[in-house]
């Protein structure tokens, strides 16, 4: 045993330290479980997302051979496209629905139990219509038998996804167990299976009735369409005036005025801006609602103090040395912007302006008050005269998709989510690229 | 003839009149380029602007007056005529001396002027609209039966209650979850990344938390609809009988609270780095541990800037709007239990103008009302903190 | 030129409080100390002398451990403060900085009322049992400062609207009031002017009586007036350290002899 140390000891801490230690302890797991929640957050809210939009990217198609029948399609046989315009997509789906129950009858499954028109409910209300845009962009392939691979109705696609099941079914009405039973017996059949869908980032909107076809094809172009917008008024316009207030601006109460605006411009909340777009263009300038031209206009007004801070910033942070050093030969300060600040700042302002990009890109509710939430099947025409036209965005079609019944608009919803959050990494990508490879340290 | 018929031929009268001037300076200066004050270059655009300036101002006063109608043979002639007598009399007037390079460089930052002020037109913009639409309201709906109603009915056939407490409750109570769950976590994260984390767990947590403010509000709307509401719902508010719903104030508090953790900690961090070392050493130097340092000389010291940090977050929780739109229902409501569905200012102002709108009916213009006194509270707030932070980085300058 | 040589004999008698040997310090690949052996003796005032960057500001904050802070730096050799190594698995650093305080170049006043900065140490460390004798404390500390008169009527206003004289015997008696048996002083004086830097250098004489004290300076007429014991460091060596009238009169090594008259530094 080692003789007591006296109490004054550095080596033997005596209690108060030993307790202040503790609370140190203590206070730096506080921190550190801080750190941790909130990354555990963005994992959960990461992995809620995957887990319930992936799905979204398949879908289920019934494989079946189709016969194409003159008689029904092309009554006049002269393969006229505007007789072939004359036949209806019900027809083509009354078509399909017969040569499900052949198909069926051919490989011997039973459908005891099930009326024709129960058998016809497994497909989607769309297949008629996208067998019909098939044969109208080839009017060769009547009177032919092609395998033809027809959607399947949102019920069956849950059931594959296991969304749908023999429960959930009793107090559906709009399956039933019986159908369900077919379904698993089609796919030991190998009739039906899930496979990719690029036709969710092409297709447009589908009605409530039909969310196995919705897609994001309009959205995905109507956001296309704003984001040219905001690029072609806010790029030029920030520049000029980030180079107005950092480069010439004299200091007095008016540039104070400016630079107090743009500051609180950044922090006012975004649906006041969509107040404003409602007001000014819509109700005022009478703009057409529904259209990219105004939800980019809104969109520029509400980044243009975002990206205006950054570029300031990107040219504060080139020296005086080099402006001295141009206006000594005899450059004017123009010259001096143009030549030698400009170019030297362009790739912070770059990546100023491609974060304001994707903040805008992500913006919904300002967009919900300019009508940018109507229901939108037709693609708009190209621009310039289709910015006018009526279109939706990615996020406001998914805040539609999250204010509908069925379920399965949830997977679109998270789907569309995933979609969105690609372009905003692949955005953001860009900017953490274009800093790292052209940062200069003064 | 068409407008764009019309524009074209202005695009390329300008393209011509820059080289009609680029060829006149040389011709004025002999062919000798040095004799000229400015370079040919900046005769050139000079012309150009002589000509489109004109050609642009009478072609939008043509516009604003005729609106509908296509141009007709007359105007097709008299715009561009107006701009190139303008281009034809700075071309004979020019001569070797001419100050071209200041004329156009004056144009230009004229131009960088205007952009500058677009910031001030988008604010009296938002304010002209806002009131010109509120005083439409408050003529059919008095403004104290608005301010202190505790009763939000609207009724498209006409006489709806439309008072403006149970929304302002709903907001300040998300708001304050949302602050109560942000606060304290975004405080600790920043203190921990600034005063202990390794450099290493700096370079991957600092840009894991700061994704959280990347995040598009509308994913998280959808987070709270699909996983947190349920969430709640199921383990928290029916076990206690709290209530049924998902969408609520303690769904959207949350959801919101997560949002915000990223404003607080990244302004509190740089608050934070914003104290000298010195006084760190100073606290160190006398024995104290780091966290009896942080607590008793940082924090304290950084106070100002913090409360700022969280003004700005209170501002930006006030006015967000796709959380509260799917995570805390639409029922105006004042009510204590924070599990029950309440509605918020953004939410109202929503329901209130999306879809068919009837812009002469109070139900509607009430939306105009809420977004004024949106913008009212949340510019108080901001013009608070950024007085507050701008006073705290002084000291320390 | 009689009690010169009084505090000369004196000397001999006085034991040492801390002792360094063969430290060696590496900030990641620079070697910045090598093999440096110092004993600080008890009530006496050590100087440490030098041209910058020769280590003498990084030894000093060996001496209690402040280059724990800094991730980089390593300290090999043994450092003993009354016989214990301080460098020991066992030691917490925070009870060593309570008995071995430091005083910075610049005044750094937390930004508190004087009250609070002066009783901020004997807080921390609980060494006031009730409001009277945390009072006592901070009397007794401003006083050893020097600086009761001054500021006995206001101590409640904020530390930091003292002059930088003021600040810097407010951080001294800050340092003090902890009761520490030796008092670190890095450069106490470079941002005062004339004026503060004579109170403070009569007030470092006065603490002579309570504590050992050691300053770094870059003023060799400060360390001549107010050191007992000089320390000359150069590139990171030890080149020479004995009594204070023997450096400055005397010195052994030409590097001393360079750098006190003016050649190197």
């Amino acid at each position: 045993m080692t003789p007591a140390a006296p109490a004054s000891s550095l080596l033997v801490p005596d209690a108060r330290t030993q307790a202040r230690n503790r609370a140190e302890a203590r206070f730096r797991l506080y921190g550190l479980a801080a750190v941790s929640a909130a990354i555990l957050m963005l994992a959960v809210l990461m992995g809620s997302i995957l887990s319930n939009g992936l799905s979204a990217f398949r879908q289920s198609y019934i494989t079946i051979p189709v016969t194409l029948d003159a008689a029904t399609l092309d009554k006049a046989g002269t393969r006229d496209p505007s007789g072939l315009r004359q036949v209806s997509a019900t027809a083509y789906g009354k078509l399909i629905a017969r040569n499900l129950q052949a198909a069926l009858a051919a490989k011997g499954i039973a459908t005891d139990g099930l009326k024709p028109k129960d058998i016809a409910a497994l497909l989607s209300e769309d297949a008629g219509a996208r067998l019909r845009n098939m044969v109208l962009a080839d009017p060769g392939l009547i009177g032919r038998t092609i395998d033809a691979d027809l959607l399947a109705s949102g019920r069956v696609d849950g059931f594959l996804k296991g969304r749908v099941t023999e429960e959930s079914a009793a107090k559906d009405s709009k399956i039933k167990p019986a159908q369900l039973t077919l379904v698993s017996a089609m796919k030991g059949a190998g009739m039906i299976g899930l496979r990719l869908n690029p036709a969710f980032l092409t297709a447009p909107d589908a009605s409530e009735k039909r969310p196995e076809a919705a897609g994001l094809g309009v959205a995905i172009i109507g956001s296309a369409y704003m984001m040219i917008v905001v690029l072609a008024l806010s790029l030029p316009i920030g520049v000029a005036a980030a180079v107005y207030l950092e480069e010439f601006a004299p200091r007095n109460r008016f540039t104070d005025l400016i630079e107090v605006n743009i500051s609180n411009l950044a922090a006012v909340p975004s649906i006041v801006f969509g107040i404003l777009g409602l007001a000014a263009f819509i109700n005022f300038a009478h703009l057409p609602r529904s259209a990219p031209l105004v939800g980019g206009l809104v969109l520029t007004l509400m980044t243009l103090p975002r990206i205006i801070i950054p570029a300031r910033a990107a040219l504060k942070a080139v020296p005086p040395s080099i402006r001295d050093a141009a206006l000594g030969i005899g450059a004017s300060r123009m010259q001096t912007v143009l030549h030698h600040v400009l170019p030297l700042a362009a790739p912070g302002i770059l990546t100023g302006m491609i974060i304001g990009l994707a903040q805008a890109l992500g913006e919904t509710a300002p967009l919900l008050l300019i009508g940018m939430v109507a229901f939108v099947r037709d693609y708009p025409g190209l621009p310039p005269a289709g910015l006018a036209d009526p279109a939706t965005a990615l996020p406001v079609q998914i805040y539609n998709w999250t204010q509908r019944a069925d379920p399965a608009f949830v997977e679109r919803a998270s789907g569309a989510i995933i979609v969105l959050l690609v372009f905003l990494m692949l955005m953001n990508g860009a900017a953490i690229l274009l800093r790292r490879r052209f940062e200069r340290r003064w | 003839m068409t407008l764009p018929l019309l524009l074209l031929l202005l695009v390329i009268l300008a393209l011509g009149s820059f080289l009609a001037g680029r060829a006149r300076a040389l011709m004025v200066a002999g062919g000798d380029a040095r004799r000229l004050h400015s370079l040919p270059a900046h005769h050139g655009l000079n012309l150009m602007l002589a000509f489109a300036l004109p050609s642009a101002v009478a072609l939008a006063g043509w516009l604003l007056a005729r609106p509908a109608a296509a141009p007709g043979p007359a105007a097709m002639l008299a715009i561009p005529a107006i701009g190139l007598a303008a281009a034809a009399s700075l071309w004979l007037t020019m001569r070797p001396e001419s100050r071209a390079r200041n004329e156009v460089e004056a144009a230009a930052k004229g131009f960088l002027i205007l952009c500058s002020v677009i910031a001030i037109a988008t604010t009296v913009g938002i304010v002209l609209s806002l009131l010109f639409e509120t005083a439409g309201f408050f003529r059919q709906y008095p403004a104290a039966k608005f301010f202190f109603g505790t009763v939000w009915r609207p009724d498209f056939r006409g006489d709806s209650d439309l008072g403006f407490l149970p929304l302002l409750w709903g907001t300040i109570y998300v708001s304050a979850i949302a602050l109560a769950v942000a606060v304290p976590v975004g405080l600790f994260a920043a203190v921990y990344m600034s005063e202990y984390a390794s450099p290493r767990f700096r370079t991957f947590a600092k840009p894991a938390i700061e994704m959280l403010a990347g995040i598009p509000t509308i994913v998280y709307g959808l987070f709270a609809l699909i996983t947190v509401g349920p969430l709640l719902r199921d383990w928290i508010a029916s076990p206690l009988g709290l209530g049924t719903s998902g969408a609520s104030v303690a769904t959207a508090g949350l959801v919101m609270g997560v949002m915000t953790i990223p404003f607080v900690s990244s302004l509190s961090d740089d608050i934070i780095n914003a104290v000298p070392q010195s006084l760190r050493d100073g606290s160190l130097g006398l024995g104290a541990t780091k966290s009896e340092t942080i607590r008793q000389v940082v924090l304290p010291a950084a106070l100002p800037g913090i409360v700022g940090a969280v003004l700005l977050a209170a501002s930006r929780a006030i006015g967000e709007t796709m959380i509260v739109v799917l995570g805390a229902g639409a029922a105006a409501k004042l009510s204590l239990n924070p599990f029950e569905a309440m509605t918020t200012v953004t939410v109202k102002i929503v329901s209130q103008l999306t879809g068919d709108t009837d812009f002469s009916a109070p139900e509607t213009l009430v939306a105009f009302a809420l977004g004024l006194t949106l913008f009212a509270l949340t510019l108080g707030l901001n013009i608070l903190a950024l007085i507050i932070v701008r006073k705290y980085r002084e000291q320390y300058e | 030129m009689n009690d010169l040589r009084l505090t000369e004999r004196d000397l001999d008698n006085r034991t040492a409080r801390m002792t360094a040997r063969k430290v060696q310090v590496h900030y990641g690949q620079n070697h910045a100390l090598k093999d440096v052996d110092v004993d600080i003796l008890d009530k006496t005032v050590t100087a440490f002398i030098g041209p910058s960057g020769c280590g003498k500001s990084t030894f000093l904050r060996c001496l209690n451990r402040m280059n724990d802070t800094i991730a980089a730096c390593r300290v090999e050799g043994q450092i003993t403060l009354e016989g214990e190594d301080i460098y020991d698995r066992r030691v917490d650093p925070v009870q060593l900085r309570a008995k071995v305080g430091m005083v910075f170049q610049k005044p750094n006043p937390f930004p508190k009322s004087i009250y609070d900065n002066v009783a901020y140490g004997p807080r921390i460390h609980g060494l006031a049992r009730n409001r009277a004798e945390l009072d006592e404390v901070v009397e007794k500390s401003l006083r050893r400062a020097a600086l009761w008169a001054e500021v006995k009527d206001r101590l409640h206003a904020p530390g930091t609207g003292l002059s930088g004289g003021q600040q810097q015997r407010l951080c001294i008696a800050r340092a003090v009031a902890t009761e520490p048996e030796v008092l670190l002083m890095d450069e106490p004086c470079s941002a005062l002017d004339p004026i503060a830097t004579a109170q403070v250098e009569e007030l470092i004489d006065e603490l002579r009586e309570n504590f050992s004290v050691v300053i770094v300076t870059h003023s060799m007429q400060q360390a001549a007036r107010v050191s007992q014991k000089t320390a000359f460091f150069h590139m990171g060596h030890l080149v020479e350290h004995g009594d204070t009238a023997q450096i400055f009169t005397n010195p052994r090594d030409p590097r001393t002899e360079s750098y006190i008259t003016g050649r190197i530094g």
